[in-house]
């Protein structure tokens, strides 16, 4: 891997507070996110780790603190702009556009890197066209890097693919992106043991080739959490608990009790 | 205090109580389906030709009658069918747009008040003719110097007593807190044991039975019942339930407040102001919608990811 | 057998191709033929029942679809230049018919106003009621611009779509903070306002509207004479044939053009989830304002033609009442399918003609042909494809 002690920072937060209302649902969360880097995050439900995706990628407006990509203040940019500053991420519930072929969501996730407008797509077709089709080669090689299984199935609706499949083209979707920074919430929900191995395969893949991605992965399975990420932070009642190498915050008892509890417990005994 | 000006208040107040009671059908619908029954405008114009189909059945089967007591039984089962109709739309039509994109639910419920209205016009007789309506109560009422119409008051004292009516139900009966339970959460309603269909009929009867009472109202402000009311009253009680905040039952009432207030102002001060009405109040909503999206007593939703 | 085999078969038989590709299309013109020319209503009953099996039979055997579609993309020259043979030929085999030739007329207007409606409605999702209202910006600017200034038709054709395209683009600002319902309210209200100002403005003529809208020429000939080509003499309403003709090409390149574009893939993600298409760089505010724009634009150009053609115009031709009809043609015909979109124009303005004694329940049958629609089949006729690339 990439990482090193002198890798720099790409993403950084700071005093990250956001209220809903009354509710403060993360109060005062700062974090760093290295070049190469993968940050796990894990907390119960309702710790404000979905929360925090949503203030990276500009869904919500922090009510106080900042988020800096690469020295730049994020705060009030749109989300769309923020994608094309280069932070990609994939959604908890998969959204991918089901109505569409599989290789059109990763051709939508181009969209950044192409240009045509209105204009171009009735008056200069030749180069629209040409852009379009350059972005489809690019999306099927990245489908076929990601997954062959996937590749196989560019033609069919995106709404037909199995759970784990759904799973891969949201982040080939995301790659698709040319991100730095590349937001993964809750990759394996829905997963079985099985399909959750071959993500991690997938995941590391996408990894190996792109040394300098770093990766946000909120999970709640430790398996994933014990040997995917770098480092891992805690969230809990929208406050950060702990930030760690997994062997070390495992070890806190606030953790256990927090999140980690009986299960990972014994998991951490096998 | 004129004469005059005494009057345009008295007919805002009217005409502001004739919409809420449309408009609060509409912020109560959205409240628990989570979609707009755009036709819930002409279902709520059906009562005025469901009250007179009533009466001339019944003065045809009894003969003379007491009319004022024919009168109010027919309205009374004007408002009942009504109530009813509500519910047959939402078990043959809307309850299959449950889970749909938004826009189909909308585009459907759009055309399902043309049918209704051209089903009006068809089968009623006569029915692309406007139709005389009585009013409610002839008569005036001296309040010092002043007359006051006692149709005015019977409007805005019944607009009163439905509204108090709605809201206690809400709060302090089972059903309102059933209904309440659903449109926070139709799944874990469903987990408590609340049947979600059922709380859906009975909200849609309650919504329909109270636009129902509106519609009445304004055939006999208007003197006369049309197929085509609908279109205008419709939209004006959608707008006032979307400027006030969709879901807000008080947003729906001052939504209407002002906009009657528009209306009447408009029509009392710009030349022509008749032909225009139309015209001010929909800029007003633009305007709402524009600056305070979720309209005026509405909660700006957060989207859940 | 999967589709690319059977591409894979027919392309390997140019011959049956070629014939699948005139037969279909010789086929779907004579059929057209007879059903504006038939009289009898269990006629045209009959021919809807023969369309309707048609449409059964491609989707009961996705074989023969399959095998259609390939011989159209293959031999799509050929589908092209027959298909516009077919277009100019046709009025010469309606026999001097001039009412289905105006009725060939207001389909073919419909079928554009239809086409612009699809950027919203079936591309984007965006339920749009305001189209009426904008072919009759459309009708009336290019009209007052005829009336007024002695603006000539060709001048005021793309004047008018640009005043059309301003207001497209002052409906859409209020899309940038609202959604589903709430742009739906607008868009009601945006077309009643209109309405209630064309009805009440001195200067559009109030509920008269405007008479004597001035013919249109070119070279020296007048649209309002005999169309004589070959020797054989046309009704006058053949040069409008052929101008709207032109315009619904123009469209169908747009609409072609914008859907295997990157703008028509945007359209298609914020159709399906707003927020993943904003979370992929899409700027979702301006590829709605964008899509009313386009819509607008077309009506506009409609709008124009209507006006000169029928030479007046009234508020009451640009009702709410005419985008629920629009809206009605695109969802029968096939929400984001070009060719369904024009056949449901084509089959909603012409049924209504057809079946006379129904034309007094022509609004009622709209209503109930979206509802059952949207109940039962919300694909339409003809469901959207898949983009395919490098093909």
């Amino acid at each position: 891997m990439a990482l090193s002690a002198s890798s720099p920072v790409v993403l950084e937060g700071e005093n990250l507070t956001m209220r809903f209302g009354g509710l403060v649902a993360m109060a005062e969360v700062a974090f760093t996110l290295k070049r190469g880097e993968i940050l796990g995050i894990i907390g119960p439900n309702g710790a404000g780790k979905s929360t925090l995706l949503n203030i990276i990628t500009g869904i919500y407006i922090p009510s106080s603190g900042e988020v800096r990509l690469e020295g730049e203040r994020l705060n009030g940019v749109p989300a769309h702009k923020i994608v094309a500053r280069g932070i990609a991420r994939t959604f908890q519930s998969s959204r991918l556009f089901g109505d569409l072929s599989v290789l059109d969501n990763v051709v939508i996730g181009r969209h950044t890197h192409t240009k045509a407008g209105v204009f171009d797509a009735i008056f200069r077709r030749g180069r629209a066209k040409a852009e379009l089709e350059a972005a489809a080669a690019h999306a099927e090689t990245l489908l076929k890097s990601v997954s062959r299984g996937l590749h196989e199935q560019r033609h069919r609706p995106a709404g037909e693919l199995a759970q784990a499949d759904r799973r891969r083209l949201e982040i080939a979707r995301a790659l698709a992106t040319d991100p730095k920074v590349l937001l993964l919430d809750e990759p394996s929900s829905g997963m079985d043991d099985a399909d959750t191995d071959a993500l991690m395969d997938d995941i590391r893949a996408v990894c190996a080739q792109r040394p300098d991605l770093a990766l946000m992965i909120i999970e709640h399975d430790m398996r994933l959490v014990a040997s995917l990420p770098h480092r891992v932070m805690v969230l809990d009642y929208g406050q950060k608990l702990a930030d760690g190498p997994y062997e070390e915050i495992r070890k806190i008892p606030r953790v256990q009790e927090a999140y980690l509890g009986r299960k990972a417990t014994q998991h951490a005994g096998a | 205090m004129s004469e005059l000006f005494f009057q345009q208040i008295l007919n805002w107040i009217t005409l502001g109580s004739v919409y809420a009671l449309i408009a609060v059908g509409f912020s109560l619908l959205f409240g628990v389906l989570n979609i707009i029954h755009f036709s819930h405008g002409d279902v709520s114009l059906l009562a005025p030709f469901l009250a007179l189909t009533v009466i001339s059945t019944l003065g045809s089967m009894l003969g003379d009658l007491n009319s004022l007591s024919v009168f109010v039984l027919a309205l009374l089962v004007a408002i009942a069918i009504t109530g009813l109709i509500g519910v047959l739309l939402d078990l043959v039509v809307i309850q299959r747009f449950r889970k749909a994109p938004a826009m189909m639910a909308l585009v459907a419920t759009v055309a399902l008040g043309i049918v209704l209205r051209e089903l009006i016009r068809h089968l009623f007789p006569n029915g692309s003719n406007p139709h005389a309506f009585p009013r409610l109560v002839e008569g005036d009422v001296m309040v010092g110097s002043l007359s006051v119409p006692l149709f005015s008051l019977v409007v805005i004292a019944v607009s009163v007593l439905v509204v108090c009516a709605l809201f206690f139900m809400l709060n302090s009966t089972r059903l309102g807190l059933h209904i309440k339970a659903v449109s926070q959460d139709r799944d874990a309603a469903r987990l408590m044991a609340i049947n979600p269909g059922r709380i859906f009929r009975a909200t849609f009867f309650v919504a329909s039975a109270i636009g129902a009472v509106g519609g009445l109202f304004f055939s006999s402000y208007a003197g006369m019942a049309r197929f085509d009311f609908s279109i205008d009253v419709g939209l004006i009680g959608f707008s006032a339930a979307v400027v006030g905040g969709l879901g807000s039952m008080p947003g729906a009432i001052i939504g209407s407040l002002l906009i009657a207030g528009l209306d009447t102002f408009v029509q009392a001060v710009v030349p022509n102001g008749a032909s225009y009405r139309l015209v001010f109040v929909f800029l007003l909503v633009i305007g709402v919608l524009v600056f305070r999206p979720a309209g005026l007593m509405g909660r700006t939703l957060v989207e859940k990811v | 057998m999967t589709r690319s085999e059977h591409s894979a078969r027919a392309a390997s038989n140019p011959v049956a191709g070629m014939a699948t590709v005139v037969v279909v299309q010789l086929a779907g013109a004579v059929f057209l033929r007879q059903f504006l020319l038939i009289e009898d209503w269990r006629l045209v009953i009959g021919l809807l029942l023969i369309f309707g099996a048609a449409l059964v039979l491609m989707e009961r055997v996705p074989s023969l679809e399959a095998r259609v579609e390939a011989a159209f993309a293959r031999h799509s020259r050929l589908a092209l230049l027959l298909g516009m043979a077919i277009v100019l030929g046709f009025p010469f085999v309606l026999e001097g018919n001039t009412y289905a030739l105006h009725l060939c007329v207001i389909s073919m207007l419909y079928a554009v106003l239809a086409l612009a409606l699809n950027f919203q409605l079936g591309s984007a999702n965006i339920p749009n009621f305001a189209t009426g209202a904008s072919y009759g910006i459309g009708a009336y600017a290019s009209a007052l611009l005829a009336l007024n200034f002695g603006v000539s038709f060709w001048v005021a054709l793309p004047v008018a779509a640009v005043v059309a395209t301003i207001f497209g683009f002052l409906l859409g600002i209020p899309s940038m903070r609202t959604r589903d319902s709430y742009l739906a309210l607008v868009t009601i209200a945006f077309g009643v306002v209109i309405h209630q100002l064309l009805n009440n403005l001195e200067f559009t003529g109030g509920p008269n509207g405007l008479v004597g809208i001035p013919v249109p020429e070119l070279f020296g000939h007048s649209f309002g004479d005999p169309l004589v080509i070959f020797g054989q003499e046309l009704p006058s309403q053949a040069n409008f044939y052929y101008l709207s003709a032109l315009l619904v090409l123009i469209s169908i390149v747009f609409a072609r053009r914008l859907h295997d574009s990157r703008v028509g893939l945007a359209w298609n993600a914020l159709r399906t989830d707003e927020l993943a298409a904003r979370c992929q760089g899409i700027n979702v505010t301006w590829y709605k304002v964008l899509a009313f724009a386009v819509d607008a634009f077309l009506a506009g150009f409609a709008g124009t033609i209507y006006a000169f053609y029928v030479g007046f115009i009234s508020p009451d031709n640009f009702t709410f009442l005419v985008s629920v009809t629009i809206m009605t043609m695109v969802i029968a015909g096939g929400m984001d399918n070009i060719l369904g979109v024009i056949v449901g124009a084509f089959l909603l303005t012409l049924l209504p003609e057809k079946l006379r004694a129904f034309s007094d329940y022509r609004i009622l049958f709209f209503g109930v042909t979206v509802i059952a629609f949207l109940m039962i089949r919300p694909q339409g006729l003809f469901p959207q494809r898949l983009r395919r690339y490098g093909d």
